[in-house]
């Protein structure tokens, strides 16, 4: 289990880390979610030992972040970083033994990973001289080449073109399958809804939602969208359980509490007319995370 | 992984890129041919030299004499000298300024009854006048004792004494005096622009691993203090493997062409040149290292490091100034201060004569600076190395170790 523990963080005047609590457990995906300066790439460099937090600490399967945990993380900075001057494959098999790999091992897996990724026509290339789509690869793979159990992943999807998103999906994918523990931050909030069990809100330093996808959905509540032929008077008559959100025309949207059926809202409504339109819809992430971040955050947060 | 382990893994990285580089290698053989044909110009010019210059026998040799030769110290002067021309003079004033004067062809000066007289050495391969006025000498004393009535047993004693005093005009030192002069030089010379090539190169080395960003990942496998030591010890095993390419070449073309001619002592001599690059490598890059953590952009480089260039440029004023005066005050004190040390201490082995206690003290002194600097820089490192932007200001660095 990988654990923040109260992580506390200040530069100057700007509070970056104000008690943040949240864990994640091998074989988990997590995605990890906050509008612009919210704190997440300052904890991701405290769990990996870049930063040093002022109060609080992060956890590996119950022990401190020390350096043979750190051997044991794969890690993607924000600003991303490679050898300019220094080829592909040589880089990697670099970077894996400084991880503690040895020799012959990190070859074999240097290898695997550049014909993973697609690099191998540029296994010989020094890094500077590939597109930034194929850099990018490189520093996954230098994520990934000395085999960790624990990744921790800076907007791994900035950048990247459609097809280099799938691969990436797939192989974080695959990696919490293993059992690895995978948290990685985003703004992409459907691609994580599409692809992460677990999410952590972060805003202005604290955890403001944390849990697994499917139930923080549920908590949301349903929304029912219902157009009704003959007018919107029958909401005046909503049963338990279900509040009014929103009226346009003869469209009505109804949030459904947290286990409440649809039926007797569509039993209400069937009294007003004939139903023309019916959805059930689960609500977005991206609905979940303005609700619980306050829209006022995406506007007036400076940039990290 | 062990420690050890980490070290050598970055160590053996920076050999290798600096390897690649074409420049590096190209310029290194380049100048190290140089060196090489450099010191095939003594034999050259021997080749060439005029044979008056060589002393064979039948040749007469000239002396300049004060005083009254009579036949029996002419027999016993021309018995150890070959045929001898005798060109009476005035007084010893007269017989220096002849030897010191290279058309008169004088080849040694005799006082009689008090010294006699030799030219020191020229080149690299003098000596051959001293040996002569040792023997000239020694035959003039033998005839003194004889005529005072001397026996065979008081022949011996005589032989085996300095009888004379044997003098040479313009030195005071053995014959490779000269060869110890260009060694002085060379050390100071090169010590000085190889220590800045190198604290150019390892911030060079700081700046693109801030610059790209990969710092962060090294930073997260590896200790900085390791990854420090690691560049050091990689750059130093470079410089130092550069500087034996550069003049073991030159080195062993001076052995094996004037095999016969190298001054004693010359070996020892380099050998202690060497640990002086080697301390002075040390301490330079070390101080490098803390100075180069501070800065993100190669334009920042030359200015961050002025402290070190200050302190080298002092040390490789004051070692060029003892090359005249090896062993005044001033050169003592430098001799002792760590940062001028490597370049004062060369100097004062070659040309001068640094007590033990000198040389094993600043020896001392030099390593616990550079222990101290390493300390200092590691610390400073440590502050400096994950802050990439602008310039960090080095209290800053020394007070947060991690940002």
């Amino acid at each position: 289990m990988l654990e923040f523990q109260d992580l506390r963080r200040s530069f100057g005047d700007v509070v970056a880390l104000d008690g943040l609590t949240f864990s994640v457990a091998p074989g988990e995906l997590c995605g990890f979610l906050g509008p612009n300066g919210a704190g997440k790439t300052t904890a991701m460099r405290c769990a990996v030992g870049v930063t040093t937090p002022d109060g609080g600490q992060v956890r590996w399967r119950g022990g401190p972040i020390d350096i043979e945990v750190r051997r044991r993380t794969g890690y993607m900075p924000e600003e991303r970083g490679l050898y300019p001057k220094m080829r592909v494959h040589e880089q990697l098999v670099y970077l894996a033994r400084l991880h503690g790999m040895a020799a012959a091992d990190a070859d074999a897996s240097a290898t695997t990973w550049i014909e993973r990724l697609g690099l191998t026509d540029r296994t010989g290339s020094p890094v500077e001289e590939l597109s930034l789509g194929n850099q990018q690869r490189v520093q996954l793979a230098a994520a990934l080449v000395h085999d960790p159990e624990l990744l921790v992943l800076d907007e791994p999807f900035s950048g990247l073109d459609p097809i280099a998103t799938d691969v990436m999906s797939d192989v974080l994918l695959e990696r919490a399958r293993a059992g690895v523990a995978v948290v990685f931050s985003s703004h992409q909030l459907d691609l994580v809804e599409g692809l992460c069990q677990k999410v952590a809100v972060v805003a202005a330093g604290r955890l403001v939602l944390h849990g697994e996808v499917a139930a923080l959905q549920a908590v949301g509540g349903r929304r029912l969208r219902i157009q009704v032929d003959g007018g919107t008077d029958w909401t005046a008559r909503l049963p338990p359980g279900a509040e009014l959100l929103a009226l346009a025309d003869d469209h009505v949207t109804v949030l459904l509490q947290p286990g409440e059926d649809a039926g007797p809202v569509l039993d209400v409504a069937r009294t007003q007319g004939r139903l023309l339109d019916v959805h059930l819809e689960q609500p977005r992430l991206s609905e979940l995370f303005r609700a619980a971040v306050g829209n006022g955050h995406l506007d007036t947060q400076a940039s990290s | 992984m062990t420690r050890r382990q980490t070290i050598t893994l970055i160590a053996g990285r920076e050999v290798r890129q600096r390897l690649r580089s074409k420049l590096f290698v190209w310029s290194t053989i380049l100048l190290s041919v140089a060196f090489a044909v450099l010191a095939l110009v003594p034999t050259l010019l021997d080749a060439f030299s005029s044979p008056d210059d060589e002393v064979t026998a039948g040749d007469v040799t000239t002396l300049a004499v004060v005083g009254e030769l009579d036949p029996v110290r002419r027999d016993a002067l021309t018995a150890v000298l070959g045929p001898i021309e005798v060109q009476p003079v005035a007084d010893e004033a007269a017989a220096r300024d002849l030897l010191a004067d290279e058309d008169a062809d004088v080849s040694l000066g005799i006082v009689l009854g008090e010294r006699v007289l030799a030219p020191a050495p020229t080149g690299i391969f003098g000596g051959a006048g001293e040996l002569r006025a040792s023997e000239a000498a020694e035959a003039l004393a033998l005839v003194d004792v004889l005529e005072a009535g001397g026996s065979a047993g008081v022949v011996d004693e005589v032989l085996g004494l300095q009888p004379l005093e044997v003098e040479l005009i313009g030195a005071d030192d053995p014959a490779d005096a000269v060869a110890r002069i260009v060694v002085a030089n060379i050390g100071v010379v090169f010590l000085f622009g190889l220590l800045m090539f190198y604290a150019s190169m390892i911030v060079n080395g700081i700046i693109e691993e801030k610059g790209s960003r990969v710092v962060e990942l090294l930073v997260e496998a590896v200790p900085v203090r390791q990854l420090m030591a690691g560049k050091v010890l990689g750059l130093g095993t470079i410089a130092v493997g550069q500087t034996l390419a550069l003049f073991l070449p030159a080195a062993a073309v001076l052995v094996i062409a004037n095999r016969e001619v190298i001054p004693p002592g010359l070996g020892g001599l380099l050998g202690a040149t060497l640990l002086w690059f080697v301390l002075g490598y040390a301490f330079y890059t070390l101080l490098c290292a803390g100075l180069g953590a501070l800065v993100s952009r190669p334009e920042e480089a030359q200015a961050v490091l002025t402290p070190a260039t200050m302190l080298a440029l002092i040390g490789y004023f004051i070692g060029f100034a003892a090359i005249q005066a090896p062993d005044a005050t001033w050169a003592v004190i430098a001799g002792w201060a760590p940062p001028t040390a490597p370049f004062v201490m060369l100097v004062r082995q070659a040309v001068g004569s640094p007590t033990a206690i000198e040389l094993i003290g600043s020896i001392l002194l030099l390593v616990l600076a550079i222990g101290g600097t390493g300390l200092a820089a590691a610390r400073v490192y440590e502050g400096g190395i994950l802050r990439v932007g602008a310039r960090v200001r080095l209290r800053d660095a020394w007070r947060s170790q991690r940002i």
